[in-house]
């Protein structure tokens, strides 16, 4: 069924990695009849794999290789985060699309606009709405109002929101694309058991393999990407499942690896003619790393919410996803619901003692939500190498510098005290609010786009500023992080992306 | 098993300052020695191990909960091959930070006197690493999770889609 690439096959695209980014860009060029070979560090799971213990998926399919500074929390398995993600969606505003003309200058930070516009986007946010299956969209019902969203709903409309809604999920609300309808089995961290939840693992990756123009090699972890004299990429050097270090020809290259890898292989990869690492030319590479800010409010409410029963992320309040400096801050925020099993509730709160103890004892009665909301890009947030240490693989073990801009911690405050009142209204007992928990998990900027070659790592198709033939496919291409979850915006650059090479291809450019 | 309830706090927790608590009010219970524990490769004496279940409790104080279960926490951590002497170490030394902060009496004294004195030492390396095995130990153990009525995984029964979910009866209407 899946075809077999030679590795002097110098025709073939190789992208690296295979989640949102590299598993969308592999399916959508190999449709097209592009040859891909695609490299995946991990290793393939199934859904019968999938047990509902989120300590135990965390072994199978974490990414644990040594990194040092901010913690990040991301996956090493086919699907990478996507197995992972809890399937939020919204788009991406228009003012989102042009935060430095909208926000005026921002200190202390090196904010631009992006290269494109909403209304250029909105063609592919379509598409990959319809392949993801995102709940009311393309004629599928909304999601299940779990009693959690409900609570959230009921709060949000006595505080004076009106932009709450349980679409805008890529957890299936019915049938569809030959996977079942959510099921609230309720542990969607830990993978969807039954494939409800989008994964490039069963979405795809199989659709790519029925094309009989690709190749998913696992346990593949990309070290170097080699050029010619040119500066044309000319294959990528990887060590395969058995430790053996492998090259394989590339008439193209995507890279796909979120931004730890992404940076460090786009370093890695430095040459003579490249001394700085591939496309970093203007210096951007690895900086203007943004992650969301964020917030999490849980509350014990007068009466039992069982949040366990359903899914994690299950509606959202789309009212602050608005720019207005009355509030004290540039850019918007989302508020989603959240849950977690008593383990993951017990170590968010922190603490201990008989008040860590009593909250606890509440736990059907806990309701939750948290923040997503746009973190503004800084040049000195990058991610860097150390100088001595080496990873498994011989690689620099990567160092994360993050901090927070006063923006975000205005913008947090204002979340809080939003997030509290909404509870509060309907005589919540006790709250209890934790700042930056899940930091680490939405991973943006670092190659980002830019008119300018200048201002940036790529240009507007995620292509490198100088090189012709490397693209980047993932979510280190935001020049700014928006309010919203990325993975929808990932997928929909990826559509945009794949149609950009196949075309370029047909005209002999690439 | 350690390692990876250290990473997963890691990603969990980032910047989450410790709260202050009260201890609880429940008497220091009498604890028969079990034969699992002697064969752990991780080994504490028996004084040691009385004070160390009741601070577990006082960490995570569930009065429903028997001393047992939070002595069942201890003895599964000191078991880990790897991690089982290292956690040992992190016991006496809690036990002796304790006696020492309280003159020597830490079991005699009363819960709100033994909190007090966990919170002095409540910074100290072998107290967080305490703190996190008792707290997944506790949180990720069926005895809390039938207490508190959660089922726990619910992939075997279908999920709540026809169990619950979505059920709520105390909401106001007049919104």
């Amino acid at each position: 069924m899946t075809r077999r690439y030679e590795l002097d096959d110098d025709s073939v695209v190789v992208v690296i990695g295979s989640g949102a980014g590299g598993g969308t860009v592999s399916n959508e060029l190999a449709q097209r009849g592009i040859d891909v070979v695609c490299l995946e560090a991990g290793n393939r799971l199934s859904l019968s794999d999938v047990v509902n213990d989120s300590a135990a998926m965390d072994r199978k399919m974490g990414w644990h290789d040594k990194r040092l500074g901010a913690p990040v929390w991301l996956c090493k398995t086919v699907g990478g985060t996507t197995m992972r993600w809890s399937g939020v969606t919204p788009r991406f505003r228009d003012f989102e699309f042009r935060p430095r003309s909208t926000y005026g200058e921002l200190g202390d930070t090196s904010l631009i606009d992006w290269p494109l516009t909403l209304e250029e986007l909105l063609p592919y946010y379509d598409k990959a709405e319809g392949k993801m299956g995102i709940s009311g969209t393309h004629g599928t019902p909304p999601s299940f109002e779990t009693s959690n969203f409900k609570v959230l709903r009921a709060g949000g409309q006595r505080i004076g929101y009106r932009q709450i809604t349980s679409e805008r999920s890529a957890i299936n609300s019915v049938a569809r694309d030959g996977r079942p309808a959510c099921q609230q089995i309720g542990f969607c961290w830990a993978g969807c058991a039954v494939g409800a939840k989008w994964s490039t693992l069963y979405t795809e990756i199989p659709k790519a393999e029925r094309t009989d123009h690709f190749e998913l090699r696992t346990g593949a972890m990309a070290l170097k990407i080699e050029h010619d004299a040119n500066g044309k990429v000319r294959s990528v050097v990887y060590a395969d499942a058995n430790g053996a270090v492998q090259e394989q020809k590339a008439r193209a290259v995507c890279v796909a690896g979120n931004v730890v890898e992404t940076t460090r292989l786009l370093h890695n990869s430095r040459s003579s003619l490249f001394p700085e690492g591939l496309g970093n030319g203007s210096g951007h590479l690895g900086r203007n790393y943004m992650r969301h800010v964020m917030s999490l409010t849980l509350a014990i409410m007068p009466g039992p919410v069982n949040f366990h029963r359903g899914t994690r992320q299950s509606g959202i309040i789309l009212d602050e996803q608005r720019h207005d400096d009355s509030r004290g801050f540039a850019g918007g925020y989302i508020i989603e619901t959240a849950a977690d099993q008593p383990y993951g509730i017990a170590a968010m709160i922190g603490g201990w003692g008989r008040e860590a103890a009593d909250f606890m004892d509440q736990y059907t009665h806990i309701a939750g939500c948290w923040i997503t909301g746009e973190d503004p890009p800084q040049a000195h947030n990058r991610i860097t190498f150390h100088a001595t240490e080496r990873d498994a693989y011989g690689l620099p073990v990567p160092v994360l510098e993050y901090t927070d801009h006063s923006n975000s911690t205005a913008m947090r405050q204002h979340a809080v005290r939003q997030s509290e009142s909404l509870y509060e209204s309907l005589g919540a007992k006790r709250l209890e609010s934790r700042p930056d928990v899940g930091g680490g998990c939405h991973n943006m900027g670092v190659a980002r786009m830019s008119d300018r070659p200048a201002d940036g790592v790529t240009n507007r198709w995620g292509r490198l500023h100088d090189i012709p033939n490397l693209f980047v496919s993932d979510g280190s291409l935001f020049p700014s992080s928006a309010a919203p979850n990325p993975t929808l915006t990932i997928v929909a650059l990826a559509i945009r992306q794949a149609e950009h090479i196949a075309e370029t291809m047909a005209r002999r450019e690439l | 098993m350690n390692h990876n309830r250290m990473t997963r706090r890691r990603f969990v927790v980032s910047v989450i300052a410790l709260s202050g608590a009260a201890g609880s009010a429940m008497a220091p219970g009498l604890f028969e020695s079990s034969l699992a524990w002697a064969a752990s490769p991780g080994r504490i004496d028996e004084d040691v191990r009385r004070a160390m279940v009741r601070m577990a409790r006082l960490l995570y104080p569930h009065d429903a909960l028997p001393d047992q279960v939070y002595a069942d926490v201890l003895d599964q951590a000191l078991s880990d091959v790897a991690a089982g002497p290292d956690f040992a170490r992190q016991l006496e030394e809690a036990n002796a930070a304790l006696a020492k902060v309280s003159a020597g009496a830490w079991q005699e004294l009363d819960a709100a006197g033994q909190a007090e004195a966990m919170r002095a030492v409540e910074t100290e390396p072998y107290f967080a690493a305490i703190r996190n095995q008792v707290q997944a130990g506790i949180y990720n153990g069926s005895a809390f999770w039938k207490q508190v009525g959660y089922p726990g995984p619910s992939k075997d029964f279908g999920g709540y889609l026809h169990r619950g979910a979505g059920e709520i009866d105390w909401l106001p209407e007049d919104l």
